[in-house]
């Protein structure tokens, strides 16, 4: 009986839960057919005006793109500084007490769970428009990515070669060094090369509320509808990213093979590491000119955070049906993302599809979509389909498919063409080929990516509203805007207990799909 | 004595090498048939034309006294259902049930379009689970029905593997070196199955096998392939002079005799 009552659980009462789960979210972001139909003369007008794009200005675009990369590359310099001490702190087997334990891993959990935005926000407050909020902000996000990494990559430590090396009779600090730290480095430096590579886009975004580079500009134009200028610095920042990128990726692999700064890559290897300690120099008196701002700006976000206490939670009915409003912006973002990811991914896999012009055109649109920051799409849809959830919908969509597109993609490439044959060999039909060697083997996978994006976009959309494209994320820059702190502190508390919510929730599923 | 695979005449070219050097052979209906020989020799090429997956450069195959269309997917599907094949790695659906793996050997007896899309998408009727049900009896997996197939057995999976292709009701069993990734007794069991299998469902089996030693316990008829030629087919026990596998294997014989003894 209760084995019934499961079975009727699962086939029935889940599906119908999950059905009305996603009516709701459609319901609740807006989503229409109509608004897109009527918002589509809009984005093609944009588009027109954005042809061809206008490099007048071009010396002061790869300036102001100058300055995003020396706030992010100096975010990540100094987070990752400050990650290396926290993250043995926080990691289990080399942490000293429990209890230290407990607070590091509990305030890289808090970091981690705040939107960078949010800190951006607060620091352009406290310290004016600028690069200093920009570098603070990504400093402090790469904190909470950095540090949760590293004292995972710690505590994953292969025991076997410490066990050799300490069963030499060597000192602890030689164990150490033999045998932990080389297991660490190249872990770590893939990690930090990874989050510089995020933050070159993340930095793009902060600088859209006011902290600095390239974003700021971006954002001052498009509010005076001079889209061919927005065209021109979008191209920009497209090719410095994918140039990023590129040399990220090639110093991650090399580092994993142990041959970064060897004597047969000496032609590029030390350019690239020369070139970053160059642009750290050359920017150091900037940023160090700037720490004047900081002592001046510490007693205001002092007199912030004192502000703040206590929180003012007398609107939470109000701010908890914003809420729901922006979870359904993320449910419905990913949903649709889904849907169009799986065609994408489709035409993007290179065992499927035989056309290579198809392929190529897939992949990149998605690097596209990948290298845009969500607000700036938000911000664009903002203008096309007017303000409110819907815009943030679409932008989220956008977004995810880039991730989805191409991790779908590489799902489908990997598969195993092994299994596939045998099924052939039953005489099956090319549907069932797909239902029963593509999809068993894809699924899992599919799922863990929806997970990871789902999570991504519950935090994106909790802050897209800064620049109106619905949800609480709206409210948070009024109150912010009218220096009420104590309703600030209660959005951010508010936000900060529902990412933490979706995170433990998706990690749990995630296991359960392995 | 029926022809159930014929060989006429078989060629295969890849790129500037032939690798089939025109191959003429016949199974019999009810045989139970190893191929050997070295390495490259071309024993998986020439199966493989059986059941379409290597398609001939030059030469006719025929299964059942019928050519096989190579071009024509209808056909080819019907051949498929008619010829069950296992592989060294067992080629499973990992992640799902052995009862679901299981299940997969019927999708070639489907042929009405409602009855394709109902199995692509998983659902099976009552009795092709009884029938998986009874075959997994039959190759003595019934308590791992519901087991995820990563879950079990090297062993036990090429048992699933065999019940997949049993569920096809097929008229010939191919195998490509189904021991291979197995220890000395599980070998023997599995090689035992496919010998039951063999005689009580009267299934014609060919299969490539690799260890010497076990083929004389097992098989009566032997091909040896060679640089894609038949260098041999006959009784194994004609085989044990050194020169005669010194001849097949070539250079490759002194590490046969290491794995036999
Ligand atoms: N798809 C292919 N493309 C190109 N060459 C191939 C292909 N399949 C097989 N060959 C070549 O054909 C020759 C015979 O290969 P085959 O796999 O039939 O040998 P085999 O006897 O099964 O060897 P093994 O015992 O190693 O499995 C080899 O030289 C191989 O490299
Ligand atoms: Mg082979």
């Amino acid at each position: 009986m209760s084995n019934h009552l499961r079975a009727f659980a699962k086939k029935v009462l889940l599906p119908v839960f999950c059905l009305a789960t996603l009516i709701y979210a459609f319901n609740v972001s807006a989503f229409s057919f109509g608004a897109l139909s009527k918002g589509l003369p809009m984005m093609g007008d944009m588009l027109l005006e954005m042809t061809p794009p206008n490099f007048t200005f071009w010396r002061r675009y790869l300036s102001l793109m100058w300055e995003t990369i020396v706030i992010g590359v100096w975010g990540t310099f100094l987070g990752t500084l400050i990650s290396l001490p926290i993250g043995f702190l926080a990691a289990t087997n080399t942490s000293p007490s429990k209890w230290i334990y407990a607070f590091f891993k509990s305030l890289v959990t808090l970091t981690r769970s705040i939107p960078e935005l949010v800190y951006a926000l607060i620091l352009v407050a406290a310290v004016g428009i600028g690069n200093l909020p920009g570098i603070i902000a990504i400093m402090i996000h790469t904190v909470g990515l950095a540090s949760k990494f590293f004292s995972e990559a710690i505590e994953n430590v292969d025991r076997k070669p410490v066990e050799a090396v300490s069963s030499t009779g060597s000192l602890f600090i030689h164990v150490i060094r033999h045998s932990i730290l080389p297991q660490l480095t190249t872990l770590f430096s893939g990690y930090t090369l990874f989050i510089l590579d995020h933050n070159i886009r993340v930095t793009v975004a902060v600088g859209i509320v006011g902290a600095g580079g390239i974003g700021l500009e971006l954002f001052r134009r498009m509010r005076q509808f001079q889209y061919d200028q927005v065209a021109a610095m979008i191209i920009i920042i497209f090719l410095v990213v994918l140039v990023i990128d590129r040399i990220s990726a090639y110093v991650r692999q090399e580092t994993i093979k142990g041959t970064f700064l060897s004597r047969q890559n000496r032609r590029w290897d030390w350019p690239i590491l020369g070139g970053l300690f160059v642009l750290l120099g050359v920017s150091l008196p900037n940023v160090f000119g700037q720490l004047g701002g900081l002592l001046r700006g510490l007693p205001v976000i002092a007199e912030i955070i004192l502000n703040m206490i206590p929180p003012d939670f007398s609107e939470t009915p109000k701010y908890l049906g914003l809420m729901v409003e922006t979870l359904g912006m993320a449910i419905a973002g990913t949903v649709l993302a889904v849907l169009a990811s799986i065609v994408i991914g489709i035409l993007a896999a290179r065992n499927i599809m035989r056309f290579r012009l198809v392929t190529w055109a897939m992949s990149g649109v998605t690097t596209f979509l990948r290298a845009m920051p969500d607000i700036l799409f938000a911000l664009f849809f903002v203008v096309a389909v007017g303000l409110g959830p819907f815009a943030g919908v679409v932008a989220l969509m956008l977004s995810s498919i880039g991730f989805l597109g191409k991790f779908y993609a590489e799902a489908i490439e990997n598969i195993d063409p092994r299994v596939v044959e045998a099924i052939d060999a039953t005489g099956a039909h090319p549907l069932q080929r797909i239902g029963h060697a593509v999809v068993p083997q894809v699924l899992p996978l599919f799922n863990n990516y929806n997970l990871y994006v789902l999570d991504r976009n519950v935090r994106a959309s909790t802050v897209l509203g800064i620049v109106g494209a619905g949800g609480i994320g709206f409210e948070l820059t009024i109150s912010m805007r009218m220096y009420n702190w104590p309703q600030a502190i209660a959005i951010i508390l508010l936000i900060f207990a529902v990412i933490l919510a979706v995170d433990y929730l998706s990690t749990y599923l995630r296991k359960k799909i392995v | 004595m029926r022809p159930m695979i014929r060989f006429e005449n078989i060629q295969k070219r890849f790129g500037n090498e032939l690798v089939l050097k025109g191959v003429n052979l016949t199974i019999n209906e009810g045989e139970f048939v190893a191929v050997i020989g070295a390495s490259g020799g071309g024993k998986t090429t020439l199966i493989r034309t059986v059941n379409g997956f290597v398609v001939p450069s030059a030469g006719n195959v025929y299964v059942n006294e019928q050519r096989v269309d190579y071009a024509n997917l209808g056909n080819l599907r019907q051949l498929r259902k008619n010829v069950g094949m296992i592989y060294q790695l067992f080629n499973l659906v990992e992640r799902t049930s052995a009862m679901h793996n299981v299940l997969t050997g019927t999708l070639g007896s489907k042929d009405k379009a409602l009855d394709i899309i109902l199995s692509a998408i998983g659902y099976f009727s009552k009795s092709d689970r009884k029938k998986a049900m009874e075959i997994l009896d039959f190759v003595g997996l019934k308590d791992k029905a519901g087991a995820r197939v990563d879950m079990i057995s090297g062993g036990q999976k090429q048992r699933v593997a065999i019940a997949r292709a049993l569920m096809q009701d097929p008229t010939v069993l191919l195998a490509d070196e189904p021991i291979a990734n197995l220890d000395p007794k599980t070998s023997q069991r599995i090689l035992d199955l496919l010998h039951k299998v063999n005689q009580e469902r009267n299934i014609t089996v060919v299969t490539v096998i690799h260890h010497f030693h076990m083929v004389k316990d097992y098989f009566s008829r032997v091909i040896a392939m060679k640089d894609g030629q038949v260098a041999f087919d006959g009784d194994p026990l004609l085989l044990e002079k050194q020169e005669a596998l010194e001849s097949i294997y070539g250079g490759q014989f002194e590490e046969e005799l290491a794995v036999a003894a």
